[in-house]
Formats: structure tokens, C-alpha cells, sequence
């Protein structure tokens, strides 16, 4: 199953049995569209009995390849997982969800289903560029979280501002023991920064190049508390005040520049 | 006698660079059985070839049929102990085992068996003999003696999986990526192992009834307390998978690989044939590869072929290297052009502006007149320094056990990470058996065959056992 979220982002959902029945919290997977596709690895949004459901921005050739020629009864190549270490929850008290792109946003769902039932007290701040691209309804966390806010940049819904802006006003007036944040690299940067004193947990999930996920290649090495480790095993999800972000938006521009020409040649065909 | 061995055909280099074709092309049926008059043919009992092999192949045995021309009688020799000679006559290195013990070599050059296995290999792989042999193997059971897991389709694996099913076993393996073969896939260049060769090889074992379950990584999608309450067994052959990085300033910049990324990019993922395959592989006009064994070969080959032009630097001396790298890849790797530079020890990588990396700081090093528990030379450092540039790097200084399946599993590990097994190869779960780098460290693919031939014996032995007590 296949439905758009925006203009950009789109929910797939695929049959992967195997994936779901040990799948956890912070775990995630790696799909391949086809022999010759790369190893993507994806956050987990839904498991419905048997069936993995994610979130995918049109990115990059795989995801718009993935968005344009599969549909309903297509097979993927590949389905691997669950990959990476389930987040090990507790009852912190008061927690904060935030997010500002698909990763994120997916994660956010099997997080507040989780956190709740141990008792947590969600809050939940999904971040949008404008109200045009925030997500259909059931696609938000706002059923699973005790209070949800969207924010968007121009203001045009919601709170005007990043997750950061209100997190920060939350914290101000709030008791939070835990923050959970996903999305775009250089936000959680600014989370590790703006989180630096707060009495609280923060973790960030740390989106890497990966190309096995099980810890073989080291391409989605991080430098984290001084030492290398490795997201796909040893993460996704890390402190995010003892990660090393400029090494993280560093290793993540690698192939930038070669995967355009890809893009661009698959667009041209 | 012939003191010198027949040469095999070789791919000219200038052909090569320009692709990922097999580089020896062996011999033909002419001069294999040139080639297998030289041997002296030993009796078994005593020839130190067959000893030294770490699957006790019958070297003089199979080498007195191809003298013969009978061809099936020596693939049939070859198969009672051996079940993908056209995989160890590529990439064993015979000089550590076979030929490294030749009697011959003691007045000329040892036999070529490495080449002659291959031959042998092929020839049946070519003309279906394989699966014909196997099949009367196979056929030698009655009923299924036991149900038994293997996790890893590597050397290690697929070893024990054929020897297992040749038993009268019913074997599942469990491979995390999505194609099988572990090391062979994403290790070993096509150039060293035509993928031609290795579909082959993994097919045979297929058709021989053993199930490969793809993307399922034991520890996540299977656990291994699952496996050891499905099955009768369990067999661990999951490899040293994790690479070793250099404890050094800049080791995080772009385009600093290691080894394994390096290689999986290309040999697994087809990165060279970007962008019709998908995965992308960044290289420059130098490729600097640290590390003196097989898979820096295996490297700087691979970038020689990208375009780029590979730096092999290794901290000792050649005589060192080919104590860790097969001879003829250092060879061939010679030949091809790629520059080695010697006794040389990375202490710092140096970034542009934007966070690759430009050049790569060694400090020189020199011997001492003394040798180290492997035999190499001693080195310390001179407190000089040299920079040489560099648009890429690709770490190969070894690999260490996966800890994927560590976490949970109830395995007893040893320090060095490797799984702690008995004189039975069993680890410390009943039950469950292991072998190849997953207990070794780095080792090579011929061990871990062998490892696997053994641990489907011990495997049957505890399965026939356990069935006589219920």
C-alpha cells in the first residue's frame, strides 16, 4: 500500500513477516527496490500484524524510483530487519517527541504507543516547512501523544517555529525528563546545543550511509563520546549531546554530489 | 624431471585495467596433465601435501587420475574431501598449505596444485559432473537423520550446510544480506572469484536440498534461542565481521573506507557500474590502501581498476607481506602497476576544506634484529615523517568477530572476541557449533571448509547421540 503525505513524502506499506515479528522501538530496516537497488535503510512508522509501513521523502533515484513504479503487488528485492538496538524505554515521567522530517515523524509513532504504555506523560511536536505539507491526520502522532503540537516555519499552522523554538519554551515551564528527536541532521545539531543543560535525557536518531546495517562496513561510523561507533549497530539512536554532529553532517554529504548525477539520470530516462 | 611449473594463461594487463575479468584463466587439459606428471606421487600416508591441506584433500591421488585423463575419477577424488575445489584452486593460498609442502619444491618448484584443483573444479562444475557426484553422495541416505541451522552462507557455512545434507541432515541457512556467500560475495573481487563461479558453487548446494534464507540476520530477525528449539543443531559460521579502524587524528574524514565498505561497495553492490546499479563508490586520482594482507591486494587492485591509482603502504617489508598476502595477488598486483611503499606507519589524515581527505602522515619506520611471535620482523618508529597524497583511503589492517549476535545469545566469547568453542567445536550452548573466522579471527576460506567438514561430523555424532538417549 502506497499514499502520498505531501507533495514530497509518501507512506509505503510492504509485507515483511519476518521483520515484524521481533521488530522494537528505535529499530529500523533496509529495503532494496530491486538486484541492482541500493541498501536504503528506512525508519519503521507502522506494523500492522505482518506488514512494515514507512515514511519516504522523494530524495534521492531509489525513493523516487521506489514511488513512481511500485504499487500494489509489486515485490521488493529486499527486506532486511530489525536492524539496530531497540531504545531501551522507561517510565521517565514527562517526555518530548520531536521531529522535522520523515524519519522522524515514523519514528515518533511506535514511540508514543510505547512511552505511554509505560506510563510516560507524551508530548509530541511534529515540525513542518508549511501547513500544505503537514501530514494527513492519521498519519500524526496526535492520537497516540497526551498533547500534540505541529509547528510550521511560516506559521502557517500551528506554532510558528522549528521544534526547537517550542521545546525550548516547553522545557522553560516543564519538567522533562526525556526527549526523543528525529529528522534532519542539522536540527538535531541544534537540539544537542540547546538541550546542553537540561537535567534530562535527550536522544537523537542518527540517519547514516549504510551499506550491510549489521556492523561489517563501517560506513555509518560516528563519532560518538569520543570513539567510533556504528549506527547501524551500535544506534540509530544516541545520546544526542555525546555525538559528534559535525562529523555526522560531514560523512553525510559524501556522495551528494555523485548521487545527483544518479537522480538526474534516472529523471532523464 | 621438470624442475619449473607450467604456466597458467593470464588476462594481459593492459586488458585488466579495463575490467573485472578473471585474471588467471588456468590451464587447459594439455598442459594439466604436464603439469600432474611433475608430481611424484607420494603414498598418502606420508605426502606432506595432502597433510599441510586443512581439508586433507588426496592431492597425489587426484593428480595420478588427471595423468591418467580420467578427468570424472579425479573430481570424484577430489569431491571426498572437497566440495568447491573451483573456489579453494582460486583463492586458497596454496603456498601456505599444498604446495608450500611439496617435495618437489625441495629441487625445483613445487606442483602447481592449486591450479590442478581448479582445473579439476571446472571441468566438473562445466560438464555437470558436480552435481552428479553429489547426487550419488546424497543418495546414499535413507530418511532425514535431523533438522539443523546454519548461520552464514560464507566458506564456513555453506561447508558445513553440503557436508550436513551429504549426511542425510536437513539444513536451513540463515544469511543477513541479500545475496549468499558471505566473504566470497562481498570480499573477493570478481577478478580473483568470477561471480559466474560462485552462483554456480552456491546453486549446487541449493540443488543439493540445503534452503538459504535471505535477509534474515540471526540475533534481530531470528534469535538464536528460536534456532536452538527448531533444530537439533545449530552451526555459527557468521565470520569476523567488523572492521578494524586506525586510533588516529582524521580517521573519520570522506572517503576513508575501510576494507570491508571499500570492497562490499563493489564486489556486492556493483559500484563500479554506477549508475546503472544504484550504489555509489567515491575514488580519485590516488587511492592510498594501508595494510599489507589479502584484502589490501583485494583493495588496491579494485581501485586500480575504478581509475584510481592505488598506494599499497604496509609497516614492514615485502618478505613480511607475503606472509600474510598470497603470493600471487602480490604478484599480480605488482604487474598491474599498483606501488608499494614499505615500512611506512599512518599516524595522521589530513582533510581539505570541506572534510575529505587530501594526504595521509606516516611516520618511518625501521626493523629490529628481532621477530615477533608470527615470525615478522620487529619494527619501532624513527621520529621521521613523510606525507603522501591521497584522494581516497581504504583501511585494511584486519577485521574483528560481528557482535551482532553477541547480544543475548548466551554465547561464551573470548577475548579477542572470537566464539569460545571446545576440542568438538562446540561453544558453550549445547547444541550449538561454530567454526571458521567467527572462532578464528581472520583466517582463510580453506580453514573454514574445513572447519565446517568438521563440524558437520561433530554435529552428526551429537545429533545421533541425543536421538539415542530421548
Amino acid at each position: 500500500m502506497k499514499e502520498d503525505l505531501n507533495d514530497q513524502d509518501y507512506y509505503l506499506e510492504v509485507e515483511a513477516p519476518h521483520v515484524t515479528k521481533h521488530w522494537k522501538p528505535g529499530q529500523f530496516v533496509i529495503i532494496m527496490t530491486h538486484e541492482k537497488g541500493e541498501r536504503v535503510p528506512l525508519s519503521v512508522a507502522t506494523i500492522n500484524g505482518g506488514r512494515v509501513g514507512m515514511f519516504i521523502k522523494k530524495l534521492g533515484k531509489t525513493s523516487v524510483e521506489l514511488y513512481r513504479e511500485f504499487r500494489v503487488g509489486s515485490s521488493l528485492y529486499a527486506v532486511s530487519g530489525p536492524l539496530g538496538k531497540p531504545l531501551k524505554l522507561e517510565d521517565y515521567g514527562t517526555v518530548v517527541l520531536a521531529s522535522d522530517a520523515v524519519c522522524g515523524h515514523a519514528e515518533q509513532l511506535g514511540l508514543a504507543q510505547e512511552l505511554a504504555k509505560l506510563g510516560n506523560k507524551v508530548i509530541s511536536i511534529q515540525t513542518f516547512k508549511t501547513e500544505k505539507e503537514v501530514y494527513p491526520e492519521k498519519y500524526l502522532t496526535t492520537k497516540y501523544a497526551d498533547e500534540h503540537y505541529i509547528t510550521t516555519l511560516d506559521g502557517t499552522a500551528g506554532y510558528k517555529g522549528h521544534y526547537i523554538d517550542l521545546l525550548r519554551e516547553l522545557v522553560a515551564r516543564r519538567e522533562v525528563k526525556a526527549v526523543f528527536a528525529g529528522g534532519a541532521l542539522a536540527s538535531l545539531k541544534k537540539l544537542a546545543e540547546a538541550t546542553a543543560g537540561l537535567d534530562a535525557k535527550v536522544y537523537a536518531l542518527v540517519r547514516t550511509i549504510m551499506v550491510d546495517g549489521t556492523g561489517m562496513c563501517g560506513s555509518c561510523r560516528v563519532r560518538y563520546n569520543g570513539v567510533i561507533a556504528y549506527a547501524c549497530r551500535d544506534g540509530p539512536w544516541f545520546d544526542a549531546r555525546l555525538v559528534d554532529w559535525d562529523d555526522v553532517l560531514r560523512r553525510d554529504a559524501r556522495f551528494k554530489k555523485i548521487e545527483k548525477i544518479a537522480l538526474e539520470k534516472y529523471l532523464a530516462r | 624431471m621438470v624442475k619449473k611449473r607450467f604456466t597458467p594463461e593470464v588476462l594481459s594487463v593492459s586488458e585488466r585495467l579495463r575490467s573485472f575479468g578473471e585474471v588467471v584463466l588456468g590451464y587447459d587439459y594439455e598442459t594439466s596433465v604436464r603439469e600432474a606428471s611433475r608430481c611424484l606421487r607420494c603414498p598418502l600416508w606420508f605426502a606432506p601435501c595432502s597433510k599441510a591441506c586443512p581439508l586433507k584433500v588426496k592431492v597425489p591421488a587426484f593428480l595420478e587420475y588427471i595423468v591418467k585423463g580420467d578427468l570424472e575419477a579425479a573430481a570424484r577424488k577430489v569431491y571426498e574431501d572437497n566440495l568447491f575445489p573451483s573456489i579453494t584452486g582460486r583463492v586458497c593460498p596454496q603456498e601456505w598449505f599444498c604446495e608450500g609442502n611439496c617435495v618437489v619444491s625441495k629441487i625445483g618448484e613445487s606442483v602447481s596444485v592449486g591450479l590442478l584443483e581448479r582445473y579439476v573444479g571446472d571441468y566438473a562444475r562445466e560438464n555437470g559432473l558436480d552435481e552428479k557426484i553429489l547426487a550419488e553422495m546424497v543418495s546414499k541416505n535413507s530418511g532425514v537423520k535431523g533438522r539443523v541451522a546454519v548461520v552464514g552462507s560464507g566458506p564456513a557455512g555453506l561447508s558445513v550446510a553440503g557436508w550436513l545434507r551429504l549426511r542425510g541432515y536437513e539444513v536451513v541457512v540463515y544469511e543477513a544480506l541479500h545475496r549468499p556467500g558471505g566473504v566470497l560475495a562481498y570480499g573477493i573481487p570478481e577478478f580473483r572469484l568470477p561471480r559466474s563461479v560462485l552462483d554456480h558453487e552456491l546453486k549446487k548446494i541449493e540443488n543439493l536440498g540445503v534452503e538459504i534464507r535471505l535477509n534474515h540476520v540471526v540475533g534481530k530477525t531470528v534469535l538464536l534461542s528460536e534456532l536452538t528449539s527448531e533444530y537439533d543443531a545449530v552451526f555459527i559460521g557468521s565470520g569476523a565481521g567488523t572492521p578494524k579502524l586506525l586510533d588516529v587524528p582524521g580517521v573519520d574524514l570522506n572517503n576513508i573506507y575501510t576494507a570491508n565498505e571499500f570492497l562490499t561497495r563493489v564486489n556486492l553492490m556493483r559500484a563500479h557500474l554506477f549508475p546503472e546499479w544504484d550504489t555509489p563508490i567515491n575514488v580519485g586520482k590516488t587511492t592510498v590502501i594501508i595494510g599489507g594482507g589479502n584484502t589490501a591486494m583485494d583493495a588496491a587492485r579494485v581501485a586500480l581498476r575504478l581509475g584510481s591509482k592505488p598506494v599499497v603502504v604496509y609497516r614492514r617489508d615485502r618478505e613480511d607481506m607475503l606472509k600474510t598476502a598470497r603470493r600471487d595477488e602480490v604478484l599480480h598486483a605488482e604487474e598491474e602497476g599498483v606501488e608499494f611503499k614499505y615500512y611506512l606507519q599512518p599516524v595522521e589524515f589530513i582533510g581539505d576544506e570541506n572534510g575529505f581527505v587530501k594526504a595521509v602522515k606516516f611516520e618511518v619506520m625501521e626493523p629490529l634484529n628481532e621477530l615477533d611471535q608470527r615470525g615478522k620482523k620487529k619494527i619501532v618508529g624513527t621520529g621521521r615523517y613523510v606525507e603522501i597524497p591521497a584522494d581516497a583511503v581504504v583501511i585494511a589492517i584486519g577485521l574483528e568477530p560481528n557482535r551482532v549476535l553477541m547480544e543475548e545469545s548466551g554465547l561464551r566469547f573470548n577475548e579477542d572476541g572470537t566464539i569460545a568453542v571446545d576440542d568438538h567445536l562446540m561453544t558453550s550452548l549445547p547444541g550449538v557449533f561454530a567454526g571458521g573466522d567467527a572462532i578464528r579471527g581472520e583466517s582463510t576460506v580453506v580453514e573454514a571448509m574445513a572447519d565446517g567438514k568438521r563440524a558437520a561430523e561433530e554435529i552428526d555424532l551429537y545429533v545421533r547421540r541425543k536421538k539415542e538417549l530421548a
